[in-house]
């Protein structure tokens, strides 16, 4: 599955086709990124913050139908941070 | 009582959902007092740091050798946090660990290896004995979140507490509010637990997403904030910790990698990690990490974790549970189109997290004495934000022993009237909060934060100098300047703004710690480019940071003594005056 970049990238693709609306993936998430309305069998659930999300999967874990994939980002599966430049400055 | 206010008492009050605070609600529920709990995700059915299940355990279980003995475990717990530590607290903590673990069996949880019927014990993180159990613990939380709900605590979920009520040094509750509603709660409790677990999005790491990190991005620091604006003194707020990772994931599971058998490798191929330690791949985590950095500025990165040796029953067994820490590791993987049965695995070190410097039994955060309870009255703390700390399995022991000394409050102070809350103050807090909706010029906290991050990681992380320090310290202060300013779109946003204000609080205690100890201990837990010796002459100390009139002040207390010493006065003195308005 190809991953997008940058801000716009969605870590949490729901397949409309599959979701059966129930509030599990809302009910789970411990960072308050998926919002769906309570009982409502009509509306997906919504991805609200997907920067803000943590990678952990427990939406998709949790999901009765497996209508969740988690998709990594560009700068996550392709990380070409150099290392040392999370190690601080040296200030003398 | 103000009419938009949702009023609560209870007897004891839980800032946080996870091991810790669902082991201190279960003792004070059997004891048949009330518990309301405060809960910003809803992670009563998995752990708070780790998102997920848990596939170790640290314990000594008297199983008949000497080194599964408390006693035995006590004796290496000095060398094991290079001597910072509370040695009266680790010692209760430890000496306790076989009772909780019968009392989690007795919850329902299997420790047993699925396939021998036996533990399946290993040894690993320096550790002088087999004391971790690996087991499957995916359900190991909901069995223990279970207890919290069948007993009837009320679970307040997607709310977060912002201000602990205090008077004369004594707790009485804490304000709170629920980010989906916008209801705000003034809750008064006879005892109050912080259990909100360790201060992450505190650097930067190798994806520089911010919520990429290898523990819970949404714990950050809220207790040691809390308490630390209320007067509680924090002890080894200096120390930082990091893990290797994936490159590009900040995924746990070093653990396993470690107990199966990885090798470290770097670019050249070398085996590298006896160079830093006899135990080779073994050594504690923080020498690992330690070393990690080493290579990386050696010039000998990339570092990988090499599996490739390994027999493939082993590999098989590595596949299967890659997934009980973190869900998504193998998906991962196959999105990285990496196969770790035939190629090694980039590794990075980690951002940076205030916890307990890769080290088990020494925890930074606010300071608790035997029975859990801190420097204020009636305020408890267990788990990673408590100074003694040790992983799942530490949360929650000390996390029982809190529930279990709160019921001495609780008890005693059953007649005794809770004070009434100021609501003009309460009012004031909830007012300043909601500016935040619609601030004039407002600042986003994500890039408030990000300054944060981007100060840490410059200034006050890895290589740290004097110079450096105090750089880090005014940037740290200017950007609290814009606090006032910050911007939330929504509920959701206001709840991230508090957070953002705790993690920079955090970072300032940490660098103001961090320059008061002029010394090198637990590598780069604390690395002084500029002090690049252990000085155990006048060091074996811990750096106690408090409020001061311009921000955190530091005094340090031999180690040797325990972290009550540092305020049995207060305590004396809150008592003094308990008995003069008694007789009054």
């Amino acid at each position: 599955m190809a991953a997008s970049v940058g801000a716009a990238h969605n870590p949490i693709r729901i397949d409309a086709g599959l979701c059966v609306k129930c509030d599990l993936c809302d009910w789970i998430c411990p960072g308050d990124l998926i919002h769906h309305e309570e009982g409502n069998r009509q509306k997906l659930p919504v991805i609200a913050y997907p920067d803000e999300c943590w990678y952990c999967g427990l939406c998709q874990s949790v999901c009765p139908v497996n209508a969740i994939t988690v998709v990594f980002p560009e700068a996550m599966i392709h990380c070409r941070t150099d290392v040392t430049t999370l190690l601080g400055k040296v200030v003398d | 009582m103000a009419r938009d206010w949702k009023t609560i008492d209870t007897d004891f009050l839980v800032v946080g959902g996870g091991v810790a605070g669902c082991m201190a609600a279960i003792p004070v529920l059997e004891a048949g007092h009330s518990v309301v709990m405060c809960e910003k995700g809803k992670v009563l059915d998995h752990c708070g740091s780790v998102g997920c299940g848990v596939d170790h355990y640290l314990t000594v279980m008297e199983s008949g050798p000497d080194w599964d003995t408390p006693e035995f475990l006590m004796r290496h717990v000095p060398a094991l946090t290079d001597g910072i530590v509370d040695l009266e607290v680790a010692s209760r903590v430890i000496h306790e660990m076989p009772k909780i673990l019968r009392k989690i069996e007795s919850f329902g949880v299997d420790f047993t290896d699925r396939e021998t019927g036996d533990y399946s014990r290993k040894r690993s993180f320096g550790l002088p004995g087999a004391y971790h159990i690996n087991f499957d613990g995916t359900e190991f939380k909901k069995l223990i979140g279970q207890q919290v709900r069948r007993k009837k605590a009320t679970v307040l979920m997607r709310t977060m507490a912002v201000q602990l009520l205090v008077e004369d040094n004594r707790v009485y509750g804490a304000l709170a509010f629920n980010f989906r509603t916008g209801e705000w709660f003034a809750i008064r409790a006879k005892a109050v637990l912080l259990a909100t677990g360790d201060v992450n999005r505190l650097s930067r790491n190798a994806s520089g997403l911010a919520f990429d990190s290898w523990h819970c991005p949404y714990n950050t620091g809220d207790a040691q904030a809390m308490g630390y604006r209320a007067g509680a003194i924090l002890a080894n707020m200096e120390f930082t910790e990091s893990t290797l990772t994936p490159k590009g994931f900040s995924a746990q599971g070093l653990n396993a990698l470690v107990c199966e058998g990885a090798y470290f490798i770097n670019k050249s191929g070398e085996r590298f990690m006896f160079r830093y330690d006899e135990k080779g791949e073994n050594a504690r985590r923080a020498v690992i990490a330690d070393a990690i950095v080493n290579e990386y500025l050696l010039g000998n990165g990339p570092i990988y974790a090499d599996l490739r040796h390994l027999p493939p029953e082993i590999l098989d067994h590595m596949a299967a549970t890659l997934q009980i820490d973190r869900y998504t590791l193998p998906a991962f993987y196959e999105q990285k189109g990496l196969d770790f049965r035939t190629e090694p695995v980039e590794v990075s070190i980690s951002e940076l997290t205030i916890r307990r410097s890769g080290v088990y039994f020494r925890g930074s955060g606010l300071a608790v004495d035997t029975n859990a309870e801190s420097s204020i009255e009636g305020l408890f703390a267990a788990g990673d934000c408590a100074t003694v700390s040790g992983g799942i399995a530490g949360a929650a022991v000390l996390g029982h022993i809190a529930g279990e000394s709160a019921t001495v409050p609780i008890r005693d102070n059953g007649a005794r009237a809770l004070p009434a809350v100021n609501m003009d103050a309460a009012a004031a807090t909830r007012a300043e909060a909601e500016s935040h909706l619609s601030p004039n010029d407002g600042v986003p906290w994500k890039a408030f934060e990000n300054r944060t991050r981007e100060i840490v990681t410059d200034y006050v992380g890895v290589r740290r100098t004097e110079k450096g320090l105090k750089l880090g310290l005014e940037a740290l202060q200017e950007n609290a300047a814009r606090e006032s300013r910050l911007a939330a779109d929504d509920l959701h946003g206001l709840m991230r703004v508090h957070e953002a204000r705790n993690i920079r609080l955090n970072a300032e205690i940490m660098a103001t710690a961090a320059l008061a100890r002029d010394e090198t201990r637990t590598g780069s837990a604390h690395w002084r480019l500029d002090h690049p010796e252990t000085d155990e002459e006048h060091w074996r100390k811990f750096v106690l940071v408090e409020r001061g009139v311009d921000g955190p002040t530091t005094a340090t207390l031999d180690s040797g003594r325990p972290l009550a010493d540092a305020f049995a006065k207060r305590h004396a003195a809150a008592d003094n005056r308990g008995i003069l308005n008694h007789g009054s």
